[in-house]
C-alpha cells in the first residue's frame, strides 16, 4: 500500500473511531454531495493589551456556522492535547480541574516580550511548515534571513514536527516534516539563492502538504513580498488555508512595505486564516515576531466540531464567541470560515465510495 | 538496460572506429580507419586542472548540475560563463551577479584551502580553533561559545552568502561549537579533465600568458575563450584533435560563436572533413567554401568565416537531417538552395543572437516533402503559390520573393524560394504556410490532397487560423469541404459585432470541436464518419446572430457530436464525461482505468464549480417548452437557482485596489455577468415568449464555460493545481480578446496573462483552444517541485514532456504491442552487444544510429563498443535509440537478427504471428508523441530525429518534440512489471510527473539529464516506490 493510501485509510479509521459520527451534509442537488468531516479551529483569546487569556473551558465558547449553532467536539488549550468534549465521563474531571470555576487569567508574560522563557512547552503538538523566499527579492537579506530562520527553528524545541521549504519560481522541499531539528537546520543552511518569486504558487503547495496532517498546523512564511511568477491568486490560497484549518504567519521586513500589494495580502491573508503578519525593521530584528508566533502557538485554544446539516455548498461563515458577560471584554482571533471542498474524484479513490472520499479536515 | 560489463577478449581495434559516427552517407563506403582514442571516455588519462575546494561546492556556484560527470565540469563552466556571466554589450559586457559570486567563491575557496590540514580536511574541536575558519566563512559565534545555545550568525554578508550558496556544512560546525563532537570536513582540491592542456587555453589570454591566472581564473575573465572551449567540447574527440592540430584553437577563437552554434557536426576523419551529402556532395561544398574537404584547415576556417556564419548554419542544418533526406540534396540543389538561403544580405551575423536564428532552415530541411519524381512537393499547384508569395508583407525578403514569383516555373524554383524565406522572422509567412500545407498533404492519399482552391483559402487565412490547422493535419480524412466550412463559419463568428456574444460563440464552437477532436482521436467516431460528423458539428453555428440562436446552435452541435459518437443526440454530463474518458472497456483493469480518467475530469469540473450541463440544457429545454405554452416553471426554478450558486473567491482586494494594482489584468466581466443572471423571475412570472427566448440566450455563458471546462479537464496535466483551485480559470478564458490590448489573432493558440500579478485574479488564457494541451502544461508546470536543490523546471522543455504524457491514451493497445515495445528495446540492446565483437555488424549498427545521434554521442558509443566498455554505452543510448535501431535493422537486414539473442528471436516470432499489430506504423502511432511545431500536428508519431538544438523563437520546444523516449520506456516498465496496456493511462502521467521532479539539468539542452531522470524514475518504479497500481492508482508523495 502506498503512503498516500495508508494515510487515507488511517484518517478514515481515526474518524470512524471518534465519538462524533461523521456528518454528511447531503445536498439537494442530485449530483453534488459535499462531505465535511470535522472543522478544526485555532482560536486566540486576548485582552485589550494583547495578553493571551488562559484557563477558559469549552462552555465558554459558542460556535456558529452560517447561523447554525454547532456542538463542540474537541477542546484543547495551548500545548495540551485536545480532548473530546462530548465524552463527559472521561473529561469531566479534567475539565473541572482545568477550569475549576476560576476566572480566566490574562498572561502578561505571553505578550511576546520574554524570549528567554522556556519555549519548549509552548508549541508542543503543532506541525510547523516554514517557507523561505530565496528569490532575487531576498538577495540582499538572504544570509540574515537565514540566520533568523535558524534561530526560529532552534526555538521550536518541542513543536511536534517542523518542515522547511524554500521557493523562488519553484518549490523546494528542503526538509520534509520531521521531529529532527538538525535535519531542518541542515535544510535551512542548504538553500540556494534563486531568481523569480512565485510565493502564492508555493504557498499553495505548502498548505496542501500541511493539509495531509491532523492537529494544529501553521505555515510561517519568510518573505520580502513581491511575487512575479505565480499563476494562482492569493485569494485561492487564503481560501485553501481557511478550508484546511491552516494558519498562515508572514514574517517580513519593512522592505515589503514598499510594495503595497504584498503588504495588503500579507495582512489580510494572515488575518483571514487566524495568523498574523509581522514587518520588522530588518531580518536581524525578528525576535519579537518569532516570540509572538511561538506565543500564539502556545496559547491557542484548539476547538473542533462536526458541522450540523448545512445546505450551503458555498462559503460557510464561522463565528466564535465567548459566552457570558465576564468574557465579553476579550477578543477572539480565528479563521472566519471555510469552503467545503467537493473533492469527490481525486486520483486514488476508485476503491472507495466516490461520495465519501473527501478531505478529513475542513 | 543491461550490458555485459566486459567482453571475453578485448578487441585489438582501439584505433579502428569507422566513419559512420559522422555522417551516414559516408558510412556505407567507409572502412575502419585509424583514429585516436576518445579522450573524453578516459578522464583518468586526460590532462586535468585543479579546482579549489570540493567539486560539489564549485558546481553549485557555477550553476552546474550535481549529477554532471567530472569531464563535463569545465565545458559547462565555460558555457555558463559566456551564456550567463555578462550582460550588456559595452566593452564585452559587465559581469553579472552570477559571475561575481562565482569569482568570490573561487577566491574564498582558495583562502579556505590554505586553512586545511595536511590531509586536506578541516578539523575543529573547539571555539579557538574555529576562529580563522569562521572569519573566512563570514560568520561569528553569537553568545558564549561552547554553550548549548551557541549559534553562528553572519559577520560578513558577502562571505556568508558564498559560504551558504556553496553548501558549506555550517550546521555541523555549529554543533561542534555547542560542545559536540569535533568538526571534520574534507575540503580537497578537485581535479577535472581539461581539453588538450591547460596552457593551450591560458596562453590565448593576454593576462593569463603572464602567468597570473590559472584556467579557472582565465575562464572567469574571458567569455570568448569560454565559448570556444564549450564549442569544441561539443565536437567529437577525433575532430576536436584534428581541429586543434590543423586549424589551431587560436585561429578558431574569432569564430567561436559560429563554432558554438554550428560546429558540433563538423567531423574530421583521416584528414578529411566529412560533409553532409557524402562524397557526391564534396565538390559542391568545395565550391561553396572555396576549399576542399580534404584540407580540413582551409575548409573549416572558410566554412566558419564565410558569409558571417550563414554557410556554417547551412552545413550544420543539413548535417542534422537523416541520410534519406540528405540524399535529396544533390550537388546542384545544394548550391542553389544555399544561394537562395544566403540571399543578398549576410547581415546580421548567424551567431550574433543569444539563440540560433533561422529555425525554419532546419525545419525545412527536415520536413521537406518529395514527389515520386524526386522533385520537391508542391501543395496545390505552382499557380497558387505565385499568389501566396505575392501576399502583403513587412519583410523585404518576402516582398522580393513575391516580385519574382511570376517566374517560378517548376517545383525546384519554389523550393529555392522557400530556402530564401528561411531567414525571415515570422510565424505566418509563405514558408510557414508551405511547411504546414505540405504536412497536411503528406498524410493524405493522392486522391485526397488539398485542392489548389483550398490551399489558397488556407494560405489566405493562415495568419489568423494557422494554429487551428493542427486539427486538419491530425485528421487527414477531413476533406476540402470540411476545411472550407470550418473557415467560413469561424470567420463569421469572429465578425459578430457584440463582444459578449462573439466570445461565447467562439468558446462554444471551439469547445464542441475540441470534444470532436478527442472523440475522433480515441476512435469513438468512426473514420468513415469523420467528415460528416465534423460538418454536422460545425453547421449549426453558420447563422448565429443572437444569444438564443447561439444557445440553440451550441445544443444542436453537441447533439450532433453525441450522435456521431453514440448514435443518440442526447446524453447527461456524466455520460459525456464517460465518453471523453475513452471507449468502454471490457476488462476489470480497463474499467478501473476508465473510471479513474472519468473521475479526474469530474474532479476538475468540481474544482471549477461549473454548472452542470444537465442543468443548463434542462433549463434550455424547459424555457423552450414554456415559450410554447407548457407549464413547467416549477420544475425549472431549482435549476435556475443552481445558476446562482457560484460564489467568487473571498476577495482580498477592493475593486479600487484591483484597478490600481492590476490594470489591464483583472477582468471578470464574463463571470460578473453570470452572477447577475437570475432566471427565476422570468420563470415565475412567467415571461412573454420573447422573454423566455431571451432567457435561453442568457444560458450561453454557462454553456460555454461547462463545455470549455470539459476540454480543460481532459487535458489536465499531472500535478495540476490551478484547474482544481482557481474556479475562475476556465471562466476567465477570453476568446474574443476583449480583456487585453494587443491580442488580435484570437483564433491562434492562447496566450497566458495574469502571471505574477497578485491582484490580477490569477493566470488566464486569451485566445483560442488550439494548442490547449501545451498551454495548460505551461500554466501548471511550476507546481511540480524539483527533487534536487538548485534544480529547475525548464519552462519550455517540461510542457512538451507533459503533453506527451497526457495526449496519448492507450485504450486500444494490445498486450502484444506492449510486449513488442519491450522486445524492440531489448533487441536493440542485443544488437549493440553483438556489435561490440563484430566490426561488420558494428558498422551497420552505427550507420543506423547516426540518424539519431550527434557525432559526439555516436563516437562515444562506438568507442565504448570497440573497447568493450559496454557499460559506457548505457548512459548514451536512449530507449528510442534502441527501439529505432532494432526496427531499422530489421527493415534493412531482414532475417539477420535471429541469432542475436532471445529478444530478437521472440520479436521475430511475434512479428510473424501478428505483422500488422507489430508494424512500425502501428507502434509509432500508439507510442509516438505529438509534434505540433515540428510536424504541425498532434498526431502521435515516432519521427527518429536527432535532438534539435535551441532556436530563437522556439527555444527548446523543438528539443522537447524530438524527445520521444519516455512513453517507450514507461511501456517497457509496465510490460516488465506485468501491467496491462490500459494501465498506461494512469502510469504514464504519474511517471512523467516524477521524472520532471527528478530532472537536474545544467541547461535546457541537457538531454542526458532527461535520460538520467527517466532512468531514476524507472528504478524507483521497479523498486515499487512510486506509481504502484496494485492497491489503486496512486503515487507516493514526496
Amino acid at each position: 500500500m502506498t503512503k498516500k493510501s495508508f494515510l487515507f485509510l488511517a484518517l478514515v479509521l481515526i474518524l470512524l473511531s471518534s465519538p462524533g459520527i461523521r456528518v454528511a451534509a447531503q445536498e439537494s442537488a442530485p449530483n453534488i454531495r459535499v462531505v465535511v468531516d470535522m472543522v478544526q479551529l485555532n482560536v486566540a483569546v486576548t485582552d485589550n493589551k494583547g495578553n493571551y487569556v488562559t484557563g477558559l473551558h469549552p462552555s465558554d465558547f459558542a460556535i456558529v456556522e452560517d447561523s447554525i449553532p454547532q456542538k463542540l467536539a474537541t477542546f484543547g488549550e495551548g500545548n495540551e492535547p485536545a480532548y473530546r468534549v462530548a465524552d463527559t465521563s472521561s473529561t469531566s474531571e479534567k475539565t473541572s480541574a482545568k477550569a475549576g470555576g476560576q476566572e480566566p487569567q490574562a498572561d502578561p508574560k505571553s505578550a511576546g516580550e520574554d524570549v528567554s522563557q522556556s519555549l519548549g512547552s509552548m508549541v508542543a503538538g503543532a506541525n510547523v511548515f516554514l517557507l523561505f523566499d530565496t528569490s532575487n527579492y531576498m538577495y540582499r537579506g538572504f544570509v540574515f534571513a537565514q540566520d533568523a530562520i535558524a534561530d526560529f527553528v532552534r526555538s521550536l524545541e518541542t513543536a511536534d514536527k517542523v518542515a522547511f521549504y524554500s521557493y523562488s519560481r519553484d518549490l523546494s522541499r528542503s526538509a520534509p516534516l520531521t521531529p529532527d531539528r538538525e535535519a531542518v537546520l541542515r535544510g535551512v543552511r542548504a538553500t540556494v539563492a534563486g531568481d523569480d518569486a512565485a510565493l502564492y504558487n508555493c504557498l499553495l503547495l505548502t498548505i496542501k502538504d500541511a493539509s495531509h496532517f491532523t492537529g494544529r498546523k501553521v505555515v510561517v512564511v519568510f518573505s520580502n513580498g513581491p511575487d512575479n511568477s505565480s499563476m494562482v491568486p492569493p485569494e485561492d490560497v487564503a481560501e485553501l488555508a481557511q478550508s484546511t484549518g491552516t494558519a498562515i504567519y508572514m514574517i517580513s521586513t519593512q522592505l515589503a512595505r514598499l510594495e503595497p500589494v504584498s503588504t495588503a495580502v500579507f495582512e489580510r491573508m494572515t488575518a483571514a486564516t487566524g495568523g498574523k503578519a509581522y514587518f520588522a525593521k530588518n531580518w536581524r530584528d525578528e525576535q519579537k515576531a518569532f516570540a509572538s508566533i511561538r506565543d500564539d502557538l502556545a496559547h491557542l485554544y484548539s476547538l473542533s466540531y462536526y458541522p450540523q446539516p448545512n445546505p450551503n455548498r458555498g462559503w460557510r461563515g464561522i463565528t466564535v464567541k465567548l459566552v457570558g458577560e465576564r468574557l465579553k471584554k476579550y477578543h477572539i482571533r480565528t479563521r472566519n470560515g471555510y469552503r467545503p471542498q467537493p473533492n469527490r474524484f481525486a486520483a486514488g479513490t476508485t476503491t472507495a465510495s466516490a461520495s465519501e472520499a473527501g478531505p478529513s479536515n475542513q | 538496460m543491461k550490458f555485459p560489463r566486459c567482453l571475453p577478449t578485448l578487441p585489438l581495434v582501439l584505433l579502428s572506429i569507422c566513419l559512420s559516427t559522422c555522417f551516414s552517407a559516408t558510412a556505407s563506403s567507409a572502412t575502419d580507419s585509424p583514429r585516436s582514442e576518445e579522450p573524453d571516455t578516459n578522464p583518468s588519462q586526460a590532462a586535468s586542472v585543479v579546482i579549489p575546494g570540493p567539486l560539489r561546492s564549485f558546481m553549485r556556484m557555477a550553476g552546474i548540475s550535481q549529477k554532471a560527470a567530472p569531464e563535463e565540469v569545465l565545458p559547462l563552466l565555460a558555457h555558463n560563463v559566456f551564456a550567463q556571466g555578462y550582460e550588456g554589450s559595452r566593452d564585452g559586457g559587465r559581469p553579472t551577479e552570477f559571475l561575481i559570486l562565482l569569482s568570490r567563491y573561487v577566491h574564498q575557496a582558495k583562502e579556505l584551502a590554505a586553512l586545511v590540514g595536511p590531509d586536506g580536511s578541516f578539523r575543529v574541536s573547539n571555539c579557538d580553533e574555529a576562529k580563522p575558519l569562521l572569519h573566512t566563512l563570514g560568520y561569528r559565534v553569537r553568545q558564549d561559545c561552547g554553550a548549548k545555545h551557541t549559534a553562528l550568525v553572519t559577520a560578513d554578508p558577502e562571505r556568508a552568502f558564498v559560504t551558504i550558496d556553496s553548501g558549506f556544512p555550517l550546521p555541523e560546525l555549529e554543533l561542534t561549537l555547542q560542545g559536540g563532537k569535533p568538526f571534520t570536513y574534507a575540503f580537497p582540491a578537485s581535479r577535472v579533465p581539461v581539453m588538450f592542456t591547460e596552457s593551450d587555453w591560458t596562453t590565448l589570454n593576454s593576462e593569463s600568458r603572464k602567468g597570473s591566472r590559472d584556467l579557472i581564473e582565465t575562464f572567469l575573465h574571458d567569455p570568448l575563450l569560454c565559448r570556444l572551449y564549450w564549442a569544441l567540447s561539443r565536437t567529437d574527440a577525433e575532430s576536436r584533435v584534428a581541429l586543434q592540430r590543423s586549424v589551431g584553437i587560436g585561429t578558431l577563437l574569432p569564430v567561436a560563436a559560429v563554432l558554438d552554434f554550428y560546429g558540433s557536426h563538423i567531423c574530421i576523419r583521416s584528414g578529411r572533413v566529412i560533409v553532409p551529402g557524402g562524397a557526391g556532395a564534396a565538390s559542391a561544398w568545395k565550391d561553396l567554401t572555396g576549399a576542399s574537404p580534404d584540407s580540413p584547415r582551409e575548409f573549416v576556417a572558410r566554412l566558419l568565416a564565410k558569409d558571417n556564419g550563414w554557410l556554417a548554419a547551412y552545413f550544420d542544418a543539413l548535417s542534422r537531417v537523416n541520410q534519406t533526406q540528405q540524399a535529396h540534396f544533390t550537388e546542384v540543389r545544394l548550391r542553389r538552395f544555399y544561394e537562395s538561403f544566403r540571399g543578398q544580405s549576410i547581415s546580421p551575423d548567424a551567431a550574433r543572437p543569444a539563440f540560433r536564428p533561422a529555425p525554419a532552415l532546419l525545419l525545412l530541411m527536415t520536413r521537406l516533402q518529395w514527389q515520386p519524381s524526386g522533385e520537391p512537393y508542391v501543395p496545390g499547384n505552382l499557380e497558387v503559390w505565385k499568389q501566396i508569395l505575392q501576399q502583403k508583407s513587412d519583410s523585404k525578403i518576402i516582398r522580393d520573393s513575391g516580385k519574382r514569383a511570376s517566374h517560378i516555373k517548376n517545383p525546384e524554383q519554389l523550393a529555392e524560394t522557400m530556402f530564401a524565406l528561411c531567414r525571415v522572422e515570422t510565424e505566418t509567412g509563405p514558408l510557414q504556410i508551405y511547411l504546414m500545407l505540405s504536412e497536411l498533404d503528406s498524410k493524405r492519399s493522392p486522391e485526397n490532397r488539398l485542392s489548389p482552391q483550398t490551399v489558397l483559402l488556407m494560405a489566405s487565412r493562415f495568419a489568423d487560423f494557422s494554429n487551428q490547422y493542427l486539427i486538419f493535419s491530425e485528421f487527414p480524412e477531413l476533406n476540402d469541404e470540411s476545411i472550407t466550412r470550418f473557415l467560413n463559419v469561424a470567420e463569421s463568428l469572429g465578425k459578430i459585432p457584440n463582444h459578449t456574444l462573439r466570445g461565447n460563440a467562439m468558446g462554444i464552437f471551439q469547445a464542441n470541436i475540441g470534444m470532436w477532436q478527442i472523440l475522433a482521436r480515441q476512435g469513438q467516431i468512426q473514420s468513415s464518419a469523420l467528415n460528416d460528423s465534423w460538418q454536422n458539428v460545425i453547421k449549426p453555428f453558420g447563422k448565429v446572430l443572437s444569444s438564443p440562436q447561439l444557445f440553440e446552435a451550441g445544443s444542436d452541435s453537441l447533439g450532433e457530436l453525441l450522435l456521431a459518437a453514440t448514435g443518440q443526440r442526447s446524453g447527461s454530463q456524466d455520460e459525456i464525461i464517460d465518453l471523453l474518458a475513452g471507449p468502454r472497456q471490457a476488462t476489470p483493469d480497463g474499467q478501473r482505468m476508465h473510471q479513474e480518467v472519468a473521475n479526474e475530469i469530474r474532479s476538475v469540473m468540481d474544482g471549477q464549480r461549473l454548472v452542470s450541463l444537465d442543468t443548463i440544457l434542462g433549463l434550455g429545454d424547459g424555457l423552450d417548452a414554456m415559450a410554447h405554452g407548457a407549464a413547467v416553471g416549477d420544475s425549472l426554478v431549482p435549476l435556475a437557482g443552481e445558476l446562482r450558486e457560484f460564489e467568487m473567491p473571498r476577495p482580498i482586494f477592493s475593486s479600487g485596489e484591483r484597478t490600481q494594482w492590476a490594470t489591464g489584468v483583472y477582468n471578470n466581466r464574463h463571470t460578473d455577468l453570470q452572477m447577475r443572471t437570475d432566471l427565476t423571475k422570468v420563470i415565475k412570472a412567467p415571461g412573454s415568449k420573447q422573454q423566455l427566448e431571451d432567457a435561453r440566450g442568457q444560458l450561453c455563458p454557462f454553456l460555454r464555460d461547462t463545455l470549455v471546462g470539459l476540454n480543460y479537464a481532459y487535458y489536465e496535466p499531472p500535478g495540476a493545481q490551478i484547474l482544481h483551485i482557481n474556479p475562475l480559470f476556465v471562466r476567465s478564458h477570453d476568446f474574443s480578446g476583449d480583456t487585453v490590448a494587443g491580442v488580435d489573432r484570437i483564433w491562434q493558440a492562447p496566450q497566458l496573462f495574469g502571471e505574477g500579478s497578485p491582484a490580477g485574479g490569477g493566470a488566464h488564457l486569451v485566445g483560442s483552444l488550439a494548442d490547449l494541451p501545451y498551454v495548460l502544461a505551461q500554466v501548471e508546470q511550476d507546481f511540480i517541485a524539483p527533487e534536487n536543490v538548485q534544480a529547475l523546471i525548464w519552462r519550455e522543455l517540461v510542457p512538451g514532456l507533459l503533453i506527451n504524457a497526457i495526449l496519448p491514451r492507450w485504450w486500444g493497445v494490445s498486450q502484444s504491442e506492449l510486449h513488442a515495445i519491450t522486445l524492440y528495446q531489448r533487441s536493440g540492446e542485443e544488437l549493440l552487444t553483438a556489435s561490440a565483437g563484430d566490426p561488420q555488424l558494428r558498422k551497420k549498427v552505427m550507420t543506423i544510429l547516426s540518424d539519431r545521434m550527434d557525432p559526439q554521442v555516436s563516437a562515444r558509443v562506438e568507442t565504448a563498443l570497440v573497447t568493450g566498455r559496454l557499460a559506457d554505452v548505457d548512459p548514451r543510448m536512449t530507449p528510442a535509440d534502441s527501439f529505432y535501431l532494432a526496427a531499422e535493422f530489421r527493415r534493412r537486414f531482414p532475417g539477420q537478427t535471429d541469432s542475436l539473442g532471445p529478444a530478437n528471436q521472440e520479436l521475430e516470432s511475434l512479428s510473424r504471428r501478428d505483422p500488422t499489430e507489430l508494424s512500425w506504423d502501428r507502434l509509432s502511432q500508439d507510442f509516438g508523441v505529438p509534434h505540433p511545431i515540428l510536424a504541425q500536428s498532434y498526431s502521435r508519431e515516432l519521427l527518429n530525429l536527432k535532438p534539435f538544438p535551441a532556436f530563437e523563437g522556439y527555444s527548446s520546444r523543438l528539443l522537447a518534440e524530438t524527445w520521444d523516449s519516455n512513453n517507450l520506456y514507461w511501456a517497457r516498465l509496465a510490460d516488465e512489471k506485468g501491467y496491462s496496456a490500459v494501465m498506461l493511462n494512469a502510469l504514464v502521467p504519474q511517471l512523467t510527473h516524477r521524472m520532471v521532479e527528478k530532472i537536474f539539468a545544467s541547461d535546457f539542452e541537457d538531454w542526458p539529464a532527461m535520460l538520467r531522470a527517466m532512468r531514476e524514475t524507472g528504478e524507483e518504479f521497479r523498486q515499487g516506490k512510486i506509481a504502484s497500481l496494485s492497491t489503486g492508482v496512486s503515487i507516493t508523495q514526496p
